[in-house]
This record gives structure tokens, sequence and C-alpha cells, in this order.
């Protein structure tokens, strides 16, 4: 016998979506396999590493700890939703000129942690940053070449 | 840092700048930044069921019964499988090494009769949602007949080897019953008569540098797709790994399936660092996807992958040292026991690292007459896998500790003792065998060593001391061998490549190596761009797709700048001549007489005579064809293969049973600065520098991250990262809350210095990069914290440095010192 499903309805990089969730669907599985949009990535399901970070109504939310359900009615921004039409955001430009990726699993989750730091604080400081991004665990780059990256974003000197 | 992703212009009649030695952009990362990689478990399959495993709770326990019948009734479960019906469908897992009379497990993927560690697989189900998976694994039912567990080398052998190396054993139990004790590999050789050296040397130190069990944690944990076609009898896979073809070819072999009927395909691969260097779990999905008809999706819980996945590290020395009255290193006697945890060798790698660390013990360090024993011992853990490193870090930290020890025995100053000792000529044929073909290893002590003004730094230090401050110096060299090379296992010393212009002029690589985070679409671009003239954006790296690419052996021992450069260098070469060839004979030019770069071959000197590659290849290939452009030719269009060996390596031993199994040696020299707060036992890391050397660097930003990112690694696995089991064998740390990786808060300011010796045996003069800061950074925090505990006279020989060891350490120690208010 199949679970009882919930319609809800959620708004995802500005697309509405009515969907038929069960009732303990995460939020990152509805993204990543009914939505197919897999750039949000499941590295730990306990909320540690951040790899599936994504905003809910502009609120940064790991969505493997937040349920698809409680997603209803609410707008979901994920990697994909940062990403112009043509090219890059000057934030993943930033990256990419600073070599702040390498295995790039964790990158959207960074990329939307970032994003939303630079959103409420358009200049933040190190010491901010990594602070902010503390709930983002990266295994390849050492992270001094992220914070980098988000400083320069924020001082819209991306490397050319 | 500068980067560039264009070509500069360049006056027509100079060459143009190569782009080998530019910080040129990643091909990789505008698909990884926008949310399009391609990591496995993002791969859309039609129809998929969901692969979930049951895992043992016990570490060691008889299998009395599983009856997977309840959860084969759930709705939603396709099949549910116990280790015994699996067995009628596949064999044991193959040895991914077997050499040095090293004792082999024979065992399935699914356990059959006995479980060997607490996390072994011992059921698996499809389900047609993840959810349903997991739910069903707790409707299977299995009888357990727990045994002792097996939780250390003491267990194991009911003595410690360093205290009768020989035995005689008297093990709590034997986890494999054919074996008859618990130790997989015993290997040890000597040379330049040791014994009598350290009988008659004036100073003789010793000491017991040991690590704890942690490892490399990639975000992304395993993960497969599997498809099989029963009416073709194929099988296709996306599996997480580091060796797509070597996986074909085992995942073949246990399921009985023609080799060329099995594809592997690795895309984006969230991480690897050694972790992806075995096929263990990756065929249950693949099993349960023949079975059961369907695609099966299957990616590993992180508490499955922290109590399964390959751990590493874990292994104590005793290391002596004989030293003449100025210092000068005259023999090493190196004792090194491992604790393997369930198996080293067949359900993944670990083992050769062991072997590795007694071999390069010496380090970058002058001496003749060496000793080696090193004994791999199994417990009831997890098994024990490669981890970047792979026993240099290991190696290292014996001989790093052993300077220090000396040189505070000896009354000489620690960084003076290392420059009197190191190696100052090449090629250097070590003691234990292998050949360091060039260095800079006194000048990379240097490096260091100015960079962190040192007299500024022990006079800061001293007035610290007097304020009641513990600061700490380390200074370290380190030797990074690099592009490993295994006789008899799956990490073998050779790579392909297949270099082609297509006929539209852009150029095409099959390349065997992999991509795992190291950049290697962009860095082997632009070594193809500067031998064919063509702009690196103009050039298609292929890898991880054993249907394209000729059998090569993938990502491993830091294995990319010596044989994959080396090989797509030289097939580059080979399609540069016929091309040169072609165009000079449509020129009616001699090939010398012609220049080649931005796309273009002109004649040298009049740059109106020109033709583009398109134009060429087009030529070449179609129009008029190569009966025309490339007569005589015995292969002639613009395509061409190498397979790239060394022969600095061999694998046959000499007279002493040496085998060379690493052709090139990068190098470099750590510093650091601690301060340790003896109340609390916190260690605050000021700053670390290091020096660097890798040879030749194609992309010096690249280069840059492999090294910060091997720092913070070795930086995570020495002061937080464990894997911690109790006296049962029963992990504690199920969750990355319990294994605490490194985060942005936890790195210092961290300065690299880099300098180039180019390497004599690679055409371009590259050497392996990516391992040196998981090689030096134990050893430099050891180092730093001893010093700043040098008035408590405690030896720091252990890893982790966390608070509580730090604290145990100030409240044993022999002196007491004036503590800080």
């Amino acid at each position: 016998m199949a679970e009882s499903k919930t319609t809800i309805t959620v708004s995802v990089n500005g697309t509405e979506h009515t969907c038929q969730v069960a009732p303990r669907t995460l939020l990152v599985d509805l993204i990543r396999d009914d939505l197919r949009l897999t750039g949000t990535h499941i590295g730990c399901e306990e909320g540690i590493c951040g790899a599936c970070t994504v905003t809910v109504d502009g609120e940064l939310v790991k969505s493997c700890l937040f349920l698809a359900v409680q997603a209803d009615g609410k707008d979901v921004t994920t990697v994909e939703g940062l990403t112009p039409k043509c090219g890059t955001s000057r934030l993943q430009e930033s990256f990419r000129g600073n070599f702040a990726l390498q295995c790039g699993f964790c990158t959207s989750g960074m990329v939307v942690a970032a994003d939303a730091l630079l959103r409420e604080n358009p200049d933040p400081s190190e010491q901010e940053i990594k602070e902010h991004l503390v709930g983002n665990l990266c295994r390849c780059t050492g992270y001094l070449s992220i914070i980098d990256a988000v400083r320069a974003a924020a001082n819209q000197e991306v490397t050319s | 840092m500068n980067a560039h992703d264009s070509h500069s212009p360049a006056d027509s009649n100079t060459g143009p700048e190569p782009f080998v030695g530019q910080s040129v952009r990643r091909t990789e990362d505008l698909r990884l930044l926008t949310g399009q990689g391609m990591f496995t478990d993002d791969a859309v399959v039609v129809d998929p069921v969901y692969c979930a495993i049951l895992r043992s709770p016990h570490a060691h326990a008889r299998i009395v019964s599983v009856d997977t019948s309840r959860a084969q009734a759930m709705p939603e479960v396709v099949l549910a499988i116990s280790g015994a019906e699996a067995a009628e469908h596949w064999t044991q897992i193959p040895a991914g090494m077997d050499l040095m009379d090293m004792k082999l497990p024979k065992v399935y993927a699914i356990a059959t009769d006995k479980v060997h560690y607490e996390g072994e697989p011992v059921a698996a189900v499809v389900a047609e949602t993840r959810y349903a998976a997991e739910d069903a694994l707790a409707a299977i039912d299995v009888e357990y007949e727990p045994l002792p567990a097996v939780a250390s080398v003491e267990d194991a052998l009911g003595v410690h080897p360093f205290d009768a190396p020989d035995g005689p054993w008297s093990p709590k139990a034997v986890l494999y019953e054919e074996w008859g004790h618990n130790i997989q590999c015993d290997w040890a050789f000597e040379i330049g008569d040791p014994d009598a050296v350290f009988a008659s040397a004036p100073h003789v130190v010793s000491c017991r540098p040991a690590a704890h069990r942690y490892s490399g944690v990639p975000m992304e944990t395993r993960a497969v797709v599997a498809e099989y076609d029963a009416g073709r009898e194929t099988l296709k896979m996306r599996v997480s790994t580091q060796l797509p073809h070597q996986s074909r070819t085992l995942i073949a072999q246990i399921l009985g399936l023609s080799e060329p009927n099995v594809q592997v395909l690795a895309d984006d691969v969230g991480g690897g660092f050694g972790n992806k260097t075995q096929v263990d779990a990756e065929v249950i999905p693949a099993l349960m996807a023949k079975l059961s008809g369907r695609a099966v999706k299957w990616f590993e819980p992180r508490g499955d992958w922290l109590s399964s996945g390959p751990a590493s590290r874990d292994y104590a020395h005793h290391v002596e040292g004989a030293f003449d009255n100025d210092g000068t290193l005259l023999a090493i006697r190196e004792h090194l026991v491992g604790d393997e945890g369930c198996d080293g060798a067949t359900r993944s790698a670990g083992l050769g690292a062991l072997l590795v660390g007694g071999t390069y013990s010496a380090g970058p360090y002058h001496v003749r007459s060496y000793k080696a024993r090193v004994q791999a011992v199994v417990t009831n853990k997890a098994p024990y896998g490669a981890y970047r490193g792979y026993g240099k870090e290991t190696a290292n930290l014996a001989i790093e500790r052993l300077m220090d020890t000396a040189a505070a025995k000896l009354g000489i100053d620690p960084v003076a003792i290392r420059q009197h000792n190191l190696v100052r000529e090449f090629p250097y044929e070590m003691a234990a065998g292998p050949i360091i073909e060039s260095g800079s290893f006194s000048q990379l002590l240097d490096m260091v060593t100015e960079a962190m003004d040192l007299p500024a730094l022990r006079l800061r230090q001293e007035q610290a001391r007097a304020e009641g401050r513990h600061v700490g110096i380390g200074v370290i060299s380190f030797l990074e061998p690099s592009a490993g090379s295994i006789p008899m296992s799956v990490f073998n010393g050779y790579e392909t490549a297949s270099v082609r212009i297509m006929p539209d002029g852009k150029a095409m690589v099959l390349s065997g190596l992999q991509g795992i985070g190291q950049g290697v679409e962009t860095s082997l671009a632009q070594i193809t761009a500067d031998r064919l003239g063509l702009h690196p954006g103009d050039v298609r790296i292929v890898y991880g797709d054993t249907k394209a690419v000729p059998y090569g052996l993938g990502a491993y021992a830091s294995r990319g700048a010596t044989y994959g450069m080396s090989a797509v260098y030289e097939a580059a070469g080979e399609v540069r001549r016929k091309l040169l060839k072609a165009a000079a004979g449509m020129l009616e030019v001699d090939p010398e007489d012609l220049e080649l770069g931005r796309g273009e071959v002109w004649v040298a000197g009049v740059p109106t005579t020109r033709l583009s590659v398109q134009e060429v290849a087009r030529a070449v290939y179609l129009s008029p064809g190569p009966y025309a452009t490339l007569p005589g030719e015995e292969s002639p269009t613009l395509e061409a293969n190498h397979v790239w060996t060394n022969p600095n390596v061999s694998w046959v031993p000499d007279e002493h049973g040496r085998v060379r199994l690493y052709p090139t040696h990068g190098s470099g020299a750590q510093g650091v600065v601690v301060e340790v707060d003896v109340e609390t036992g916190e260690i605050q890391i000021e700053k670390m520098w290091i020096a660097h050397d890798c040879g030749k660097v194609v992309n010096p930003a690249i280069v840059h991250g492999q090294i910060i990112g091997s720092t913070v690694q070795g930086l995570g696995g020495t002061m937080f990262e464990q894997l911690s089991y109790d006296d049962q064998g029963k992990l504690l740390t199920k969750t990355l809350n319990d294994y605490q990786l490194p985060n942005i808060m936890s790195v210092p300011p961290i300065e690299v210095l880099h300098m180039e010796t180019p390497s004599p045996i690679t055409p371009l003069g590259t050497k392996g990069v990516g391992e040196g800061g998981c090689i030096g950074t134990p050893a430099v925090l050891l180092s730093a914290v001893e010093d700043a505990l040098r008035e408590f006279g405690v030896t720091v020989e252990r890893t982790p440095l966390d608070p509580m060891r730090v604290r145990a350490l100030v409240r044993n120690a022999p002196q007491t010192a004036p503590v800080a208010g």
C-alpha cells in the first residue's frame, strides 16, 4: 500500500508547481526527484554539510531537514534559480575566477548560501563571510578561495 | 590570483605564449556552478527502483539466518535478497592487489556466513521509492551469533608487536579462520647492515609516532545507477569512482558478464581522495538491476559511508635513528604496525599505504643503512582504504618526529639538523630503492624559514613564555612521491591517451584519467592546445566512459601530472607531426619551416603563407583526403594513441628485494605557529607556511588549490576528524556531527611558496601534486605542539591533537611548568 499523498503548491525558481507528496517527503527529494533540479545535492541528510542548501521565502534552508509539505505556498530558490538565462551570475563568475571549487559537489549549496549573504549584507567582512558559511562544508578547497570569491563578488572586482 | 581564459593577442611573427603555465580558468566550472553537473545520482533513468542495504549491527558475528520474506511481501518492494541468495549469482570480491604474500579474505559483497565489521552488508532491497526501500530493511530478520570483537591490534595479536614482533600471538578471536592469525601482511627489508651501524653509533634516538583512524570523507558518498539489458546481456553503470576501467573489470568478473558488455560511466565525481578506488558495495545495486530487470539507483547514506567506507591511518611506528655527533643520520630502523580494520587488499586498497610508509621513512634525508618491518593487522572495523597521502604521510610522521627527537637529544637546532641531512644531489637512489629524480629540498626549507622570519618568531615565543603563554613553532620537510605504480594490482603504472583533430579543426582527447575535482579537463586541454596550436576552449577532453576511452587507470596516487599528462603530450605530439606534414604538403614547404599557433599554421618568417588548422584537417579527412595529404603515412589521419610508461618504475625486486613504485617525487617544507591553552587543551593555529615543488606547473591556480586543500585535510585529520570505535568494535562517530570535518572557521591563514624543479623523466617536467599538505601537516602540527609544551618536557607523538589529549599531556607531564594565569 503506497503512502497517502498531500497536494501542495510550491513556487520553485519562479515556476509554480502543484505536486502530490507523501507527508514525509523531504524538500530535497521533491526538488531533485520530482522537479529534476539536480543542482541541489545530498551529502549527509543530517543538516551538517549544506550541499542541499536552498532558500524558502528568502530564508536559507537545508532542504534535507525540511519537509516538502512545509514549502506549501512558499517560494523556493535553488542554484538553478540564481543562474541567469545566459552565462553566470557575478557571484558564480567570482567563484570561477578565484578557483573556489574543485569537485563541485558542495558548490551549489555554497553559492546559494553566499548569495543570501550578499543580499542582506552587500559588503561582508571576512569574519562575517566565515560565520555565514560555517554550515556549508567543502572537502576540496580548504575554503580560503571561497572566502576570496565572496569578497571579490562583494567588491564587484571579479577577476578577469 | 590572475586568471586567463582568453588567448592573449600576440605578434603573429612570434610564437604565441604557451597555455601551459597559465592559470587558465576551469572548463569544469560552468556546469558545476550552475547546477548542471552530472554526479552519479543526478542521472535520470526510466522507471527506476531504489536500493537500500541492510548492514550488520555487530562487529563480529556468525550469521545464523536471514529471512527476507516479510520485506519481500511489502507492497512497494520489488526484490529483497540475502547474502546466501546473492552468492548464487556472483563471485567473491576479487582482490584489488595481491603481492608481498598478502593474505586475501574470501568474501562476498553481501556477507554469507559471517560479518567482520559493524556495517558489513547482510541483505539488500530494491523498492519503488528510497523511503520504501529503507523501510523494508527493518522487515528483514537476521539472526546473529555474536563473536568476540577484535577492536585493536592488542586484541588481534594478544601482544603488541613492538614488544614481541614475532609473537607468539594469542588473538582474542581470528577474523578469517583459514589464516589462523590476524596478520594480513608482514613485510621486512634491510640494506646497509643497519644493526651494525646502530651498535657503533654515537647516538641512538627513538620515538613512537602514531596516528588515529580517519579518512577522506568526500562530500558525495558512493553512488551507483545500474541498468541491465537482458536481451543484450549488457550492463550500463554510472559509478562514483576514481577507477572506471578497473571497476568495469572487477564488476564484470563478479557478475560473470563479458567485460565488453559492461559500460562504466563517471562524469562528475564529488570528491575521491583515494576513497573511491575499490569495488565493494557498488556491485550490490548492479546485481539488483540484473535480478530485478529494473534500473537501480543507490547512493550511500552518510551513516553507511562512515560505518563501512574505506578508513585510513590508524598506525603506530617504532622508529629508531642512529646519529653521529654532528647530527648526521647514519641508519634508520623502522617498525610500522597498522590497524587495517577487516581488510586492506580485497574490499579496499589501504594495505599498500603501509608498505609505502615502510619504504619511504627516510623521507627527503640521506641515509644508506635502512631496515623496515611492516605488519598489517586485521581487526573488526570497516575496511582499510586509500586516502590522500597513502603512506607518504605515515613515513613523514616517522622521520620528522625522529628529526625533532634527535635535535633535542643532540642539542642541535631542529632546522639545522634537517638542513644537514637533506639530500642535495640528484638523481638520488634511496636506500629503500626509489630514485628521487630531482629536487630542491634545502632551498624549500630555506624558503619556509625565511618567509616565517624564524629568528623573530623565536623571540616572540620567548616573550610569550615569559608571559606564561605557550607558543610553539614547527618546521618540517616532506617528500611527495607521486604516480604510484603497484604491480599485481589495479593500481598499475601506465596511462593511455587518444588525441585527434576533427575535420572542423577542433581537438578531442580521450584520456584514461578520471576527473574527481583536480581540473583534468582544463589542464589536459592546456597541454593539447600548446601541442596542436589551438585554444584550450577548442579541445574537448573525454574521460569516465569505458565505452569511449582506451583502457586506462584513472585517478590515484597523484598520477595525472605524470602519467596522464605525459600520455596526452606524446599522443598530441604525433598528431602535431602529421598535421605539420599535411600542411607542409599543401603549402609546398618543408614541415620544419612551419610554425603552429592560434589555430593556424604558417611559414616561419612568411606570415602571409598560412592555413587554418581547420583547412588542413578538412583536407586530411575529406577534401581531398589522406591519399593526397598524408601519402605514405601508416596511419594517415590526424589521430594518435599513446600509452605512457616510465623507466623509473621497477617491479622486479633487486638483490635486496627492493622495488621502485613511484617514478616522480615532489617535495616541500612546512612551518606553523601555534598557541596552546594548557588550561583548556585548545590549540590555536596562528599561521601556516608551505613551500612546494611539483616540478613544472601546468596551471598555477589549480596547483595552489591542491596545496591548500590537502593542507586543510591534513589539518582536519590531525585536529578534529575521528573514526572512533569502542572496545567492542562499535563505531561511535556515525554522523558528520560526530566526525568533525574542518569548516570555514577552522582554517588559519596559509602562505604558499612555489618553486619549480622540473622532473627529468616526464616530457613536460611535471610531477604529481595534490597530497603534499596531507603528508606534511600532521608532522608539523605535532612538532609545533611539542615545542609549545617544551617546558613540560612532554613528547607529542600521537594524533588527534584534540583538547582531551593535550590536557592529558599537560596533566601527566614529567615536569610542571608555570601555568598561564
